[in-house]
């Protein structure tokens, strides 16, 4: 049988929710573009695929023990392995996830540590810039979607009584507040915007605030009073400071929800510290992403410093595009599928920055590319 | 195995645009360099990449082989590639059998699809080079959005009344905006800075408030009640809609009057006012002059407000700004942003031979550009 490169495909054991694994056509592309694909047992389960449904007669795929997936050439996960895992990684193995080099640096300094090589999903970037690998869209929407099912429960076409427009605040515009814009305007769903329509509904209207308005409190606060739904979709350059401040929640409405996208930790022992964005809201994930104003796990995500005493209906979670976990690895793997092709002719060690469109991407995704960068500036 | 050297290469010709004279944009040496590199023999135009300060050197320092022709000439070459779609005239020009490269815009111009099949012409519509996923390849929605941002917020700052746009003691400037998809997405975020950064730190630095953007989707401005209250507090209007109906306008003229008088509105969709068949179309904020590069700024009294034709009702008039190209406003930031995102779509087209070798399955850029073809569109 012909030598071909190997790709382990590992499953995440996170959250109970978190259900995502590639899709069996996926796994298909791969062994069409030559690779040879070894799934984890159990693979696809969660998502009610059995190994059958990937094999389907293909000889180059093949069920594996966790320790051997993660021995070939490339292993590919969506979100990264623990790192007590990490030391599972074989040699010549080049770990495939998403790694966020930026804000994980002790991560970063354990992978130089431990001479792993490694392609960060998040860190595959065009000359422009922007990320071949994401799904913001997703962030957004799921987001969105899940805020306005909890109004929508007993008022599916989201009618107002008086007839009025739903007000949304989305505080920051970068490329999920983008997104979250769009989100908003139709309430997180298609579907929902059109029924509300029909029924005759006054929409929604979308406010959005940059940096010029939050560092003016005043500003900002004036908003809060007529926000249904507050969304903290920033990237702040100084995450050590909250912009809505646990005190100015008790401004919104009573039946408020605020909904978190950009799911920033709370991490006090980080230097500067990182807050969340809007002080004393949870951090939910795949299995509890709704947080009800007396909900008893509301603390157990905030550290004990923090004042939670003003609480609005939050929704959190670490991640949104799990939410919908077929759709979202479909389009992950639509996305993954044209980088492997280039990984299949190149490897970690060969990428090169003059190389063709997706080879400089994934050369700028390499552990090592961040690494110097970082050295240099 | 005996290489086979190609009889004929596939020849591509650059025209310059011969538009208004503020279009002086043309694609950069780097991309004429990778059409010949690929093995394309290059024809430009004289006079080339003059207006954006580029000299014949430039392009033949990156493509050693081109050659210079008159526009008739470079019009014969097999592949004619040109940002903005030539007129009738010139697309008449083309050899049967030949392509056209060029924002085509097949959804809204069916009469220019009727011509190019007419003329047996293949095309590639640049606007219609999308991935799997359906998102364009070649676009500049970044550069409609703040070149348009800081075009309103330019005219503002001359027309703000009193205590003045550069006043800590003003209120924060409303932008409204209509559309709240891609174009949309961008101008939010150009619209909270001013869409010009330098001016946003010079306002921040001098506690000047900032911008509130309130967006709303096409579907709501039926209501006439949340419009009009939306509109009286407005400073800035945009409309960054995609309409599905394009002979209905989203905001009609009579609700120009709810807006303040000091109020800019923005045109970035830039729908043109046409008659198609029996069927008139319309802006989307009715009774707006259309721009251009060399004349974008529109004062209430300016003369080309009687230019509109005269079934569009266009008695309520605010200042406007309105441009058919808005990136061509800094044409070589466009150019840079153009040229690479085509760099792999002509590589993969000069080096398939034309788009006779493009398949449809192909790789990732073939299958894009199978999208955009002609002879793929229904």
């Amino acid at each position: 049988m012909e030598n071909r490169i190997s790709v382990g495909l590992p499953l995440m054991h996170a959250e109970h929710g978190e259900k995502r694994v590639f899709l069996p056509g996926f796994t298909q592309k791969l062994t069409q573009i030559g690779f040879e694909v070894f799934l984890e047992e159990g693979y696809g389960n969660p998502l009610n695929y059995y190994f059958d449904d990937y094999k389907k007669n293909n000889p180059f795929i093949h069920p594996a023990s966790r320790e051997e997936v993660f021995h070939k050439n490339y292993v590919l996960i969506l979100r990264s392995p623990p790192e007590s895992e990490y030391q599972l990684l074989g040699r010549n193995s080049c770990l495939i996830s998403m790694l966020h080099y930026p804000t994980r640096p002790s991560r970063v300094a354990l992978l130089n540590k431990l001479g792993m090589k490694t392609i960060s999903l998040d860190g595959i970037v065009d000359d422009f810039n922007t990320r071949l690998v994401e799904n913001m869209k997703a962030v957004a929407w799921n987001g969105l979607d899940a805020a306005f099912s909890q109004f929508g429960k007993n008022n599916p076409a989201m009618l107002k009584a008086d007839n009025t427009p739903w007000n949304v605040l989305v505080i920051g515009s970068g490329v999920v507040g983008k997104h979250a814009v769009d989100a908003a305007s139709k309430f997180g769903r298609r579907e929902r915007n059109a029924l509300h329509m029909e029924k005759g509904g006054a929409g929604v209207v979308v406010r959005t605030v940059g940096r010029n308005i939050t560092s003016q409190p005043g500003q900002l606060i004036a908003l809060l009073d007529k926000t249904d739904v507050l969304v903290d979709a920033t990237q702040r350059y100084n995450p050590s400071k909250p912009i809505i401040r646990n005190e100015w929640l008790s401004l919104l409405p009573q039946d408020a929800i605020i909904v978190d996208l950009s799911v920033d930790p709370y991490s006090l022992d980080s230097d500067p510290p990182i807050m969340k964005g809007i002080e004393g809201i949870p951090q939910g994930n795949l299995d509890k992403y709704v947080f009800e104003k007396d909900d008893p796990q509301w603390s157990e995500t905030i550290p004990a410093d923090i004042p939670t005493n003003n609480r609005r209906l939050t929704v959190s979670c670490y991640s949104w595009p799990g939410i919908h976990p077929e759709k979202c690895m479909r389009h992950y793997g639509q996305q993954i599928r044209r980088l492997m092709r280039v990984l299949h002719t190149r490897n970690y060690n060969t990428l090169s920055p003059d190389g063709l469109y997706f080879e400089r991407a994934l050369f700028r995704a390499r552990i090592g590319t961040f690494t110097q960068k970082q050295q240099v500036s | 195995m005996t290489m086979v050297k190609k009889q004929n290469k596939l020849t591509v010709g650059l025209p310059l645009m011969h538009v208004e004279s503020g279009e002086k944009r043309c694609f950069l040496p780097k991309l004429v360099g990778c059409i010949e590199k690929y093995g394309a023999q290059v024809m430009l135009e004289h006079g080339y990449g003059r207006e954006m300060g580029l000299s014949d050197s430039d392009y033949q320092q990156a493509a050693p082989s081109l050659v210079y022709a008159d526009n008739i000439e470079v019009y014969q070459q097999d592949v004619v590639f040109i940002l903005r779609c030539p007129d009738e005239e010139r697309i008449r020009s083309l050899r049967h059998g030949a392509c056209l490269i060029s924002m085509l815009h097949y959804a809204t111009r069916p009469k220019r699809i009727k011509l190019l099949r007419e003329w047996g012409l293949e095309a590639i519509s640049l606007d219609s080079i999308s991935d799997d996923s359906g998102r364009r390849l070649v676009e500049n929605f970044n550069a409609v959005a703040w070149n348009g941002m800081e075009a309103a917020f330019s005219l503002m700052q001359k027309i703000y009344p009193h205590p003045g746009f550069f006043s800590p003691t003003r209120h924060p400037i409303q932008v409204t905006l209509v559309g709240a998809g891609n174009l949309g997405a961008h101008t939010v975020r150009a619209a909270v800075r001013y869409g010009n950064l330098a001016l946003q730190e010079e306002l921040s630095r001098s506690n000047v408030p900032g911008v509130i953007v309130s967006a709303v989707d096409a579907d709501i401005t039926n209501h006439t009640g949340v419009m009009r209250g939306l509109l009286a507090k407005t400073d800035i209007l945009v409309d960054a809609s995609s309409r599905a109906d394009t002979t209905r306008a989203i905001i009609p003229n009579s609700w120009l009057s709810y807006l303040p008088s000091h109020a800019v509105i923005l045109d970035l969709c830039v729908d043109p006012y046409q008659q198609i068949g029996d069927q008139f179309h319309t802006k989307g904020i009715e009774g707006i002059p259309q721009g251009n590069l060399d004349h974008y700024v529109f004062a209430p009294d300016d003369p080309v407000f009687d230019t509109i034709p005269t079934h569009i009702p266009s008695s309520e008039k605010r200042h406007t700004v309105s441009c058919y190209s808005w990136p061509g406003i800094h044409p070589l930031a466009c150019m840079q942003v153009y040229s690479a995102q085509l760099h792999p779509v002509m590589r993969t087209l000069v080096s398939k031979d034309g788009p006779q070798g493009i398949r449809q399955d192909g790789n990732f850029f073939e299958r894009a550009i199978s999208r955009a073809l002609l002879s793929n569109h229904p």
